[in-house]
């Protein structure tokens, strides 16, 4: 076991990478009653066309079906899981997201059982044709719910709007019609594929010592048997530079209408830090524009044209990369050609030194705070391990990050790959 | 663990702990909920937030905030009850971890006492033009709100069923009456609230000795002392359900149902109460989400909640309109099987572990401790989280039973899409 020390932020974190693959990072927090365990596979809505273990064909499966497999994962043969958790005092979830499909618990008690359920559960599968088709009905519920979210609409619309081919393209819990022709065999297919201990990570946070907490996880593993794995091999999407859609609107029955522009970037980075250091200075640059403290916000509000529900983010995952910028607005059209403008002009607007300095504060003092809690630590620690980086080097990246890092990045943006998507109400 | 302080015109807790990287403050204001000033207390706590006659508009004020490291800045409303409480909170970095002292717990409580004392005047009123800008802000929360069918829907519940009472005045205003409050008016509300709102001041961080010196110094208001009524029991005057059912165009129907209880946070039933709801709907292991969602596949979600301040009991379901009557009968099944007593000690043992777990949790947030602090202080109910779960832990299967017995359902609102038809 290998221990790191984090001074600036007084943290120690521990790992070892298990004989069978699986990668253990455990971080003990003093004074915290609270234990949180994450146990995180490299499989999310966006892996739909990959070869099975031990198959040598790329297999197409129905989008929505990493979603589906993590509902179905919590039925043991000998019961439930979140029932199992509930016995010992806990409290248990999971999340799909994109690239990646995580499982958690959250206990004050009986620790050391938390983590040997949370691997046993997710290292073992159960399913029967009727308990499959018994989760439709579920699914189908949760995806009727986001239907009539007008702020979901709105964000993932625009997304939408950016991709020709591009699975992130496809909510991630599917379609009805998707949810439908998912069977068993198929969920087993991804479960073998993706959930062997070599493609994923476990964390886990709190009121843990490091020592015993490796040993109980080393013998949990080592009574395991997993066959051999290959890298696995997911199919390479093949995306055209144009958006899909340069504009969209969707009338529901709502009042308050929303506007987002997107904005798709295909030049994609491949190096975790060179990937870092972009985020960084993009979420930089972004504030120094958009955030409150911002000449253009401070405008924008004044001319009524947005309100506090605005906001601009930079989204970069595995292979695919986007801005969106927009929120609740009563002009939507005066708003989109303010941003188009801001997008097209972006060489003119100045950066200042001031301002560098004085967001490069804020968000210093966000990233220290984010490691105030358990569930914020274990979830950033995810996100980012999949993506080669190591959360605990956001904040010397951040340090070492200079006004010419921003200027160069106003180059990614061109009108060309711009799209709107509009919510109106019904009678507009 | 916590140390209580009088102070000028508020009381002062503190809950010492070096554990978060940040400190937290929270002041909280009290007053009665009342028809007539929903509405300006809501409006104010928008329009406090814009300016300080140091920083004197939302992007000064929102830069000086970046230069203190991101520190948060924000003003919430909400009921508790019968009374109206203005949050207004603040966290920021602890100067252990930043490069050089930056001071910040003096600076922004200092920017915590210029929202109430210099607020940005013309004409003995705030400034016209952020009031103007503040109504609008709060007039489009209100309409996006209510775009939002899930707490559209639970808003509506209480509407109908609160009608010409407590519950009933919705605690973030009246669209209708924003654009009628003058700027005089909503300073002199601020007066008002300065005079005669109940004040308390929780802190939680890694606290420092001179700490209440700092306080005294910085902080100050007027020295009266309230006693306002929050936690109540819900009575109806009605004698027969109400039901009520809305069509829109959307997709999936939200099934929402109110409940009498006879009991409240201050009741000694209060506990088996807490249990019962447990059992009933409150956590994923509950009977509801069980029942309903993975044994009839009828929802996503499905849960009860015990709103302890207005003493009654919410159900909420996102479902299919078909599945209307069939998700009535199955929820109307659990509560008449629990009155009749059927229910063993592994149920009520594990209800029991789940609501302790959830107690201890909130003891690694920083909100949480201080918002079961505050329900604690203005209920006078002095206990501590052990003499709680030792509470909860005594609560025998006839208790439950007994507060079950009590429960009858008063109102329900359903949302639904166009199609639907009564003889479903």
């Amino acid at each position: 076991m290998k221990a790191i020390k984090y001074p600036t932020l007084k943290e120690t974190l521990y790992f070892e990478e298990m004989p069978n693959g699986l990668k253990v990072y455990l971080l003990p927090k003093a004074g915290f009653s609270k234990t949180y365990g994450l146990f995180s596979t490299r499989f999310g809505s966006i892996d739909t066309t990959f070869v099975p273990l031990h198959e040598e064909k790329m297999l197409k499966v129905p989008d929505g079906i990493a979603h589906f497999l993590e509902h179905k994962m919590f039925e043991m043969q000998d019961g439930d899981a979140s029932e199992a958790f509930a016995k010992l005092g806990a409290s248990t979830n999971a999340f799909t997201s994109s690239s990646r499909t995580a499982y958690l618990f959250s206990t004050t008690s009986h620790e050391k059982e938390c983590i040997s359920l949370l691997l046993d559960f997710v290292q073992d599968i159960y399913l029967t044709d009727e308990n499959v088709e018994k989760e439709k009905g579920i699914i189908n519920q949760e995806i009727g719910m986001y239907d009539d979210d007008p702020d979901w609409r709105c964000y993932f619309g625009s997304i939408q709007n950016l991709y020709q081919n591009h699975p992130v393209k496809i909510d991630i819990a599917g379609t009805v019609e998707t949810v439908a022709s998912i069977n068993k065999a198929t969920l087993e297919k991804c479960y073998h594929t993706f959930y062997h201990p070599s493609n994923m990570m476990l964390f886990v946070v709190g009121n843990i010592d490091a020592h015993e907490t490796m040993n109980l996880i080393r013998e949990n593993q080592q009574q395991k048997h997993f066959s051999l794995e290959n890298p696995i091999q997911r199919a390479i999407v093949d995306e055209p530079l144009d958006v899909d859609q340069k504009e969209a609107i969707l009338h529901m029955d709502v009042t308050m209408p929303k506007m987002i522009v997107s904005m798709k970037i295909n030049d994609i980075l491949t190096k975790p830090q060179e990937r870092l250091k972009r985020e960084l200075a993009m979420n930089l640059l972004l504030d120094i524009f958009f955030a409150k403290s911002s000449t253009l916000y401070d405008e924008w509000l004044n001319e009524e044209l947005i309100n506090d529900s605005f906001s601009a983010q930079f989204i970069q995952e595995r292979d695919y990369c986007f801005l969106q910028i927009g929120g609740d607005t009563l002009y939507p059209e005066r708003l989109k050609e303010k941003i188009f403008y801001f997008i097209e002009h972006i060489q003119e607007y100045d950066i200042h030194q001031n301002d560098f300095l004085r967001l490069k504060k804020k968000t210093m003092g966000i990233l220290i705070s984010l490691f105030n809690s358990p569930e914020s630590i274990a979830n950033m620690f995810s996100r980012y391990y999949f993506e080669g980086i190591m959360i605990f080097d956001l904040i010397d990246c951040l340090d070492s990050l200079t006004i010419e890092d921003l200027i160069s990045l106003r180059k990614l943006f061109d009108l060309q790959y711009t799209s709107s998507y509009t919510i109106l109400p019904q009678n507009e | 663990m916590e140390n209580v302080y009088q102070m000028a015109g508020y009381t002062l807790h503190l809950i010492p702990t070096n554990k978060f990287k940040t400190m937290t403050i929270s002041l909280r204001l009290q007053s009665p909920l009342l028809k007539e000033t929903t509405t300006i207390r809501t409006l104010l706590t928008f329009v406090l937030m814009a300016a300080t006659q140091d920083y004197p508009s939302t992007k000064a004020l929102a830069a000086y905030l970046d230069e203190n490291y991101g520190a948060s800045l924000s003003t919430h409303i909400h009921t508790k009850g019968q009374s109206h409480i203005i949050n207004v909170t603040t966290s920021f970095v602890n100067d252990a971890y930043l490069p050089s002292p930056e001071h910040l717990l003096e600076k922004q409580l200092q920017l915590i006492s210029d929202l109430f004392y210099r607020p940005c005047l013309e004409n003995d009123g705030f400034q016209q033009s952020i009031v103007q800008l503040k109504k609008k802000e709060l007039q489009e929360k209100l309409q996006a709100n209510k775009d939002d069918k899930f707490s559209y829907s639970l808003d509506k519940l209480f509407e109908y069923m609160g009608r010409d009472q407590i519950l009933g005045i919705p605690g973030t205003g009246y669209e209708e009456e924003i654009q009628k409050i003058t700027s005089q008016q909503l300073y002199q509300y601020l007066q008002k609230c300065i005079e005669e709102d109940e004040k308390h001041v929780y802190v939680v961080g890694d606290i420092p000795e001179n700490f209440v010196n700092i306080f005294e110094r910085i902080l100050k208001f007027p020295s009266h002392c309230h006693d306002y009524p929050s936690a109540y029991i819900f009575k109806s005057p009605r004698q027969d359900l109400l039901e009520v059912i809305e069509k829109q165009d959307i997709t999936q129907s939200k099934l929402n149902l109110g409940y009498q209880i006879q009991c409240d946070f201050t009741s000694p039933s209060h506990y088996a109460f807490t249990v019962f709801n447990a059992i009933f709907g409150g956590f994923s292991q509950s009977r509801l989400f069980k029942v309903v969602r993975e044994k009839h596949s009828l929802c996503y979600y499905v849960s009860s909640s015990y709103d302890a301040f207005n003493g009654m009991m919410i159900v909420n379901a996102g479902i299919e309109a078909k599945d209307y009557h069939k998700t009535l009968s199955l929820i109307e099944n659990q509560l008449t099987d629990i009155q009749a007593g059927h229910l063993n000690e592994e149920e009520i043992h594990l209800a029991k572990m789940m609501l302790e777990n959830a107690l201890k949790k909130t003891n690694d947030e920083a909100g949480s401790m201080i918002a079961l602090a505050y329900n604690r202080d203005i209920t006078h109910i002095h206990e501590t989280s052990e003499e709680y779960i030792e509470k909860l832990k005594n609560v025998t299967l006839e208790e439950i039973v007994e507060v079950a017995k009590k429960v009858k359902l008063d109102t329900i609102y359903f949302l639904t899409g166009k199609e639907f038809h009564e003889s479903h």
